[in-house]
C-alpha cells in the first residue's frame, strides 16, 4: 500500500465522513428556525412591542420618507369587502418567496401585517420574521378596529356599524353593503380631518448595517 | 447564535482590529503557501503545480462543511451570513476576464497583496495595475450599465438550482472536489512524469 | 531569479487549504462575512480619487457611493482585512527569508517583459474583479462556501479564462519546450 498519500486519503475520507454525515443530518426548517429565534422575538409578541396602533399605522401611511410594506394576510372574500390602499393580499404560506424582497428592502422600510383582528397577523409575523428578519409589526386589533375607527357613518355608501372586539375570532364583523375593496374612505384616511388619537409610537426604523461581502 | 454585531460588542476601533486579525491569518496563509510567487500561481495552468487548485477547494470545501454543520447544529444563523446575490452574465464576463488576468499577471488581487508585501517587482506592477482596471471601470460602469445588473437571481444558492437539500450539494460538492483533486493529479503525472 | 526551485519550501497546498478554510469559516461565523481582497484595494484607489478629484468623486454614482461627501471610503473593514493581508504576508515572508527586492518570472523572458505584462494582467483584474462584483476572495472562495450560483459559474469562469489563455502565453512561464 503506497503510504506516501496516507494523509490525503485521511483527509479525503474525513471530508466525505463529514458532508455525507451533514446529508442525513439535514439544516433547519422553519418550526426548528423559529425555535432558535424565539427567545429574542416571543417577548416582543408578550410586551406588545411590535403591535401598532391604528393611528400609527395611518401616520406611516401618510409618511413620505417611508418605505411602507402592508401585508394582508385575510382571505380573499374578506379582502374583496375592505382592504386599506397600497396593502398587499398574500397567503401565509407565499411568505417563502418574499425572502429576497425583504431582504433588499432599504433603510427606510417598514413592513406591517394585517388581518381582521390580530391572530391571523401575529401567526404570519412569526412565520416572516423566520423567512428572513424585518422590521416588521402587526396592527393591533386588526382591520374591525381600524374600521371602528376609521368608518364611515351610517348614511354613506359601503357603510357599516361598529364591530364588537370583545370577542376576536378573526372574522371581519364590519357588515358591508357593497364590496368596495379599496375605495371605501376607509381604505385611506384622511389624517388631517380626523380628530387626534393619541397612541404610543413603536414603529423604528432600523440603521441597517451596509452589508457586503468581500470585495463588494 | 453567531454569527455577532462586532460593532455592538467591541465599537468599531475593537471590529476593526478582528478584520485586521483575520487578514493577517489569510495573507500569512497565502505566503505560507507560496502563493506569493506568481510562477507558482501560474503554473497551476499548464498543471505543473496545482496548488492553486488545491488550496482553494480544500479551503471551499473544508470552510462549506463547518458552516453547514454549524447552521444545522442552531450555532449559526445561516440567514445572517453574506451571501452574494448573483448577476450571472457580468459575473461570467468577470470571470473570463480575470481569468486572463491571472494567466497574463500571475497573481489574483489577494495573492498580489502578498507579493507586494515580500516586495516582488512583479506583485508591484500588478498592483498598478489593479487599481488602473478599478478607475477605468469606475469611469466606464455607467455606460455598461445594463450589462453590469444583468441576469438578476437574487440570493441563489446550488440546492435551490438543483431543488436539492443543502445536505447532499454538500456531500456532492465535497465528492466533486476530491475527484478534482485525483482528476487533476493524474493529468499531471501523465504530462510530467512523477515529479511533484 | 527564474527558477521555480524544487526544493519545496512551501507548505503543502492541503494543508494550507484547511487552514484556510477554518479561517474562513471563522471569519464567517465572528463576522458574517467571508474574506476580500479587491474591494479593499478598490477603497483605497476610492480613497487616493478622493483626495485628487474630489468632485468628480461626488458626481460618479458608482464611486459616489463610496467616497462622496463626507463619506470616508477607507473607514470599512474590507480596508483592514488588506491591511492585514499585507502584515501577514510580510511576517510569513520574514520568517522565512522570502523577504526580498526581486521580480518572479518565466525562464524565456526578461523581467522587464514580466513588469509590463504583470500591470495589463492586474488592470485586467482589477477591471473583472468590478464587473463580476468580487474575486478569487470574495467571490470564488467566500460565495463558493456558502453555495452561491453565481460564484460557482464565476468560479469555473476564471478556470476557464486562465486555462484557455494558457497555451497562447506559455512563453511567460514556461520553460523552453
Amino acid at each position: 500500500m503506497n503510504t506516501r498519500h496516507l494523509p490525503e486519503i485521511l483527509g479525503a475520507t474525513v471530508l466525505l465522513l463529514a458532508s455525507g454525515a451533514l446529508a442525513f443530518f439535514g439544516q433547519p426548517g422553519l418550526e426548528q428556525k423559529w425555535e432558535l429565534l424565539a427567545p429574542k422575538y416571543e417577548p416582543l409578541l408578550a410586551e406588545r412591542t411590535v403591535y401598532i396602533d391604528p393611528a400609527e399605522l395611518l401616520h406611516q401611511m401618510n409618511d413620505d420618507y417611508i418605505h411602507l410594506v402592508i401585508y394582508d394576510v385575510r382571505p380573499e372574500s374578506d379582502w374583496n369587502e375592505f382592504h386599506l390602499v397600497d396593502s398587499e393580499r398574500i397567503a401565509i404560506e407565499n411568505f417563502a418567496a418574499q425572502r429576497d424582497r425583504l431582504r433588499l428592502l432599504p433603510e427606510n422600510a417598514v413592513v406591517v401585517v394585517v388581518s381582521n383582528d390580530e391572530i391571523l397577523a401575529t401567526r404570519a409575523w412569526k412565520y416572516l420574521m423566520t423567512v428572513a428578519k424585518s422590521n416588521a409589526y402587526i396592527l393591533e386589533g386588526g382591520l374591525n378596529l381600524w374600521l371602528n375607527i376609521y368608518g364611515v357613518a351610517e348614511e354613506e355608501a359601503g357603510s357599516h356599524g361598529k364591530a364588537s372586539l370583545g370577542k376576536p375570532d378573526g372574522t371581519l364583523r364590519h357588515p358591508f353593503k357593497l364590496a368596495l375593496g379599496d375605495r371605501h374612505a376607509a381604505a385611506q384616511p384622511d389624517e388631517h380631518h380626523l380628530p387626534h388619537r393619541e397612541y404610543t409610537a413603536k414603529v423604528k426604523l432600523l440603521k441597517k448595517i451596509a452589508k457586503a461581502g468581500g470585495c463588494d | 447564535m453567531a454569527p455577532f454585531d462586532l460593532v455592538a460588542l467591541f465599537g468599531n476601533e475593537g471590529s476593526y482590529l478582528i478584520y485586521l486579525a483575520i487578514g493577517f491569518a489569510f495573507g500569512f496563509i497565502l505566503e505560507s503557501s507560496g502563493f506569493g510567487d506568481s510562477r507558482l500561481l501560474a503554473a497551476q495552468f499548464y498543471f505543473r503545480k496545482l496548488s492553486v487548485l488545491k488550496v482553494m477547494f480544500t479551503a471551499i470545501v473544508v470552510a462549506m462543511i463547518l458552516i453547514f454543520w454549524s447552521t444545522a447544529l442552531g450555532w449559526l444563523d445561516y440567514d445572517e451570513i453574506w451571501v452574494k446575490p448573483t448577476y450571472l452574465w457580468p459575473g461570467i464576463a468577470g470571470g473570463l476576464i480575470m481569468g486572463m488576468g491571472f494567466i497574463l499577471g500571475g497573481y489574483c488581487p489577494g495573492t498580489s497583496l502578498v507579493s507586494v508585501a515580500t516586495l516582488k517587482l512583479d506583485g508591484l506592477f500588478f498592483f498598478l495595475g489593479h487599481i488602473t482596471g478599478i478607475i477605468i471601470f469606475g469611469e466606464t460602469v455607467e455606460f455598461i450599465s445594463t450589462f453590469w445588473n444583468s441576469g438578476y437571481l437574487g440570493f441563489f444558492t446550488l440546492p435551490e438550482l438543483f431543488n436539492l437539500e443543502t445536505g447532499i450539494v454538500v456531500f456532492l460538492v465535497t465528492c466533486m472536489a476530491l475527484a478534482m483533486f485525483a482528476g487533476f493529479e493524474w493529468l499531471h503525472s501523465k504530462i510530467y512524469g512523477n515529479t511533484k | 531569479m527564474n527558477e521555480l526551485a524544487e526544493k519545496v519550501k512551501y507548505w503543502n497546498p492541503y494543508l494550507g487549504g484547511v487552514l484556510l478554510g477554518v479561517l474562513l469559516f471563522l471569519s464567517f461565523f465572528v463576522t458574517s462575512h467571508g474574506l476580500g481582497a479587491s474591494g479593499g484595494v478598490n477603497r483605497l484607489a476610492v480613497a487616493v480619487e478622493d483626495l485628487v478629484v474630489p468632485e468628480h468623486v461626488d458626481k460618479t454614482p458608482y464611486i459616489a457611493k463610496m467616497a462622496g461627501g463626507d463619506r470616508d471610503p477607507l473607514a470599512h473593514w474590507l480596508v483592514w482585512e488588506v491591511a492585514g493581508i499585507m502584515l501577514g504576508g510580510f511576517v510569513s515572508g520574514l520568517l522565512r527569508g522570502r523577504v526580498k527586492v526581486q521580480t518572479y518570472h518565466g525562464p524565456q523572458i526578461s523581467s522587464h517583459t514580466r513588469w509590463a505584462y504583470a500591470f495589463v494582467g492586474g488592470a485586467l483584474m482589477g477591471y473583472g474583479a468590478r464587473l463580476a462584483r468580487g474575486c478569487t476572495s470574495g467571490q470564488a472562495l467566500s460565495g463558493g462556501a456558502v453555495l452561491s450560483v453565481g460564484s460557482w459559474v464565476f468560479m469555473f469562469a476564471v478556470f476557464a479564462g486562465g486555462y484557455g489563455l494558457a497555451w497562447f502565453v506559455r512563453r511567460l512561464w514556461q520553460p523552453e519546450a
